[in-house]
């Protein structure tokens, strides 16, 4: 702290509250410094939620309450304290937030109301201020409930008075009831069960605690962004990456675990950090720390050689953060299913997809629920009622794609009231055939046999690896070797890709097709299953070829031709 | 009357019950200074009951829950929270101590009580 000596020092915060009366602006920035200070706090506020009980966020309700107050006064040039602390208390009530909101709002009602008309807040008048606040909060409820925010706003005013036989200036003031406000919010488990059951201070006397340590921080120049929970159990550390949104500064994620050889000095500790970097959190626990710190490409390393100097580092851990945002967004990208809404009374396509790509041509023909399925991993018949149990019809189609998994689906029937059939699609292939004949306001009958006929009209080709040498209908593979599978029938087996395919399509007697369509699997680069198409292409100049990425696991390919 | 089947018979709570439960839970929400009756008429602060059956109405159809509550709201404070809130935590506690859902509850307030002018 800046001590007040006759020698001049640049113009602080400190010296502006401490050696100047606080008039309507300055009270307006205190707010402003406990509303900052309440935000960066608002987690941990809200993380002593004792669950189960209805008020729920109390950090959320206690900021939206305090930044309402603020946005009343955000541009109002009062300079008389009085005026000032009405309409903050105006804001405060208009804003008000759930339980705490409400009392919080009572609190700077009666603040105000002390303050009525006074040009300048000075120690009397705060301590006044304190105590009207106390009072009103209190007449707000039929049987008060101690240990919670009123009675720390209680023992805050108590304490204000007793500071007041010691000084009269209100800084002072300030600075003697803040380690008593955070005494009463350490005691509230003393006085309220719930609390100590569940091993937590209240939410709401802590809120208040960071309003008033808020305003005492900013007139001394201490930071508000960094949560100042000083050292944490690292059970509670949230390390998971729960971020929305980057932002700029936070290209490095750095977890450092050391061993200081001196005693933490956190202050400086924490100041020395919050010129590198964001989003700090120090845990501790077995005989070291562990520093979470967001810090931008260019400091990436100052974190490292900043706790090295202060003793020994034992790891070291660091993600790029733009970079997992990156791939977070195009696997969200990719998982989003683009599924039909279906009304009541229409019937719903339910369609058993081997991987996300078909997953996705599923659903934008009209499916409105995947099961995840295929070869190697069959649903079970409880995965695809659940697919559609919710759904708000009772008329159910099935496309189980696979012949392992039509028993499965049929079996559906005995475990729904639903009206279900399947349709006895063996492959992906005959699925899709079958769902362009889907309409989802037909009579339902006449639907489900369009899609059974439709399953007959396509051929379909499997290309996979063989695991094992065998010989089935007279066709002879060995382990490793391609296998071409025709309609469910092995026909084929070569170490060449293309070979396999046009294998198939000589079968499949291609030549008086239209459509061939390839599905190319997780196991195959899309310049690859490129390259096999403009293969094909060359053999088959007169139909039409599309290739789609299915993602399918272990078949290099999934073709269709109709 | 509101009931449940066990195994071994039958549970009954009666609408003063789940009053009392409720009567206890309002009150102890912020912003409340007490219950009035339903028809209560002017501003008879002193009025407020103590027996939970005048400013609590519990109704039962055989099938949902609904309860109304009638409170005294302290003036000065934000009446819509505080009517929120004091909904919520009547459904919770009740709730709670029933183990049965409630339909609705409907929080009336029938008069707010002035204990400072600003």
């Amino acid at each position: 702290m800046v001590s007040d000596t006759s020698v001049h020092i640049p113009k602080t915060h400190y010296e502006q509250f401490h050696d100047h009366p606080i008039d309507g602006q300055g009270l307006k920035q205190l707010v402003s410094a406990a509303l900052s200070w309440l935000k960066t706090n608002q987690q941990i506020v809200n993380k002593l939620n004792v669950f189960p009980v209805p008020d729920g966020d109390t950090g959320t309700n206690m900021v939206l309450t305090m930044q309402a107050a603020f946005d009343e006064i955000a541009t109002n040039p009062e300079r008389n304290t009085g005026k000032m602390a009405h309409a903050i208390a105006h804001g405060a009530l208009m804003g008000a937030r759930g339980n705490s909101g409400v009392i919080l709002s009572q609190l700077w009602r009666g603040f105000a109301r002390a303050l009525d008309n006074q040009e300048y807040l000075d120690g009397r008048s705060l301590v006044r201020a304190f105590a009207e606040g106390r009072d009103t909060a209190y007449k707000g409820v039929v049987h008060p409930v101690e240990g919670t925010i009123l009675t720390v706003a209680k023992d805050t005013a108590s304490a204000a008075e007793k500071a007041l036989k010691e000084t009269e200036n209100p800084i002072d003031i300030l600075t003697k009831i803040i380690p008593a406000a955070d005494e009463s919010v350490a005691h509230t488990p003393e006085l309220l069960p719930v609390l100590k059951e569940a091993g937590v201070v209240d939410s709401g006397g802590k809120g208040l605690f960071f309003i008033l340590e808020g305003m005492l921080r900013y007139i001394n120049n201490q930071s508000l962004d960094t949560p100042l929970t000083t050292v944490q159990p690292l059970s509670s550390m949230n390390l998971e990456g729960s971020l929305n949104t980057l932002e700029p500064g936070q290209d490095y994620e750095l977890i450092i675990d050391f061993q200081p050889s001196a005693p933490l000095v956190l202050e400086g500790f924490y100041n020395q950090l919050e010129e590198i970097g964001t989003s700090i959190q120090l845990g501790e626990g077995d005989g070291f720390y562990r520093l979470h710190i967001h810090v931008p490409t260019e400091k990436r390393y100052e974190p490292i050689d900043y706790t090295m100097s202060l003793g020994t580092i034992t790891k070291v851990s660091m993600e790029n953060l733009v970079e997992q945002m990156e791939a977070r967004e195009r696997e969200s990208g990719e998982t989003k299913l683009p599924l039909a809404i279906v009304e009541p009374g229409q019937i719903a396509v339910i369609a058993v997809a081997p991987g996300p790509g078909i997953a996705m041509i599923f659903a934008s023909l009209g499916a409105a629920a995947i099961v995840e399925g295929g070869q190697t991993m069959n649903p079970s018949t409880q995965e695809i009622v659940h697919a559609f149990e919710n759904l708000p019809t009772d008329k159910i189609i099935i496309l189980p794609n696979n012949k392992n998994i039509i028993l499965a689906a049929q079996a559906v029937k005995l475990l729904t009231v639903k009206q279900v059939e399947v349709i006895p699609s063996k492959s992906v292939p005959q699925g899709l055939a079958a769902i362009f004949c889907f309409a989802p306001d037909g009579e339902f009958d006449s639907v489900v046999e369009d899609m059974s006929t439709a399953v007959n009209e396509v051929e379909t080709g499997e290309i996979t690896t063989a695991t094992r040498t065998v010989e089935i209908d007279g066709v002879k593979v060995n382990e490793g070797q391609l296998i071409v599978l025709h309609n469910g029938k092995l026909i084929y087996g070569t170490s060449s890709l293309e070979d396999a395919c046009l294998g198939f399509l000589e079968k499949a007697q291609t030549k008086q097709r239209e459509n061939i369509t390839l599905f190319y699997g997780e196991n195959l680069t899309k310049q690859e299953a490129y390259r096999i198409a403009d293969v094909i292409r060359s053999h088959y100049p007169n139909q039409q070829i599309e290739v789609k990425d299915g993602g399918q696991p272990h078949y290099q390919f999934i073709i269709s031709v109709e | 009357m509101t009931e449940e089947t066990t195994p071994i018979g039958s549970i009954h709570v009666s609408p003063k019950a789940i009053a009392t439960i409720a009567f206890h839970a309002a009150l102890l929400s912020y912003g409340v200074v007490g219950l009035a009756p339903k028809n209560f008429v002017n501003g008879l602060t002193n009025a407020v009951v103590k027996d939970p059956t005048h400013g609590i109405e519990v109704h039962y159809d055989g099938q949902d829950i609904n309860i109304d509550i009638y409170i005294v709201v302290e003036y000065g404070t934000r009446i819509k929270t505080v009517a929120i809130s004091v909904g919520e935590t009547v459904r919770f506690q009740v709730e709670k101590a029933l183990g049965m859902p409630l339909n609705e509850v409907n929080v009336h307030v029938q008069n707010l009580r002035v204990s400072d002018t600003d």
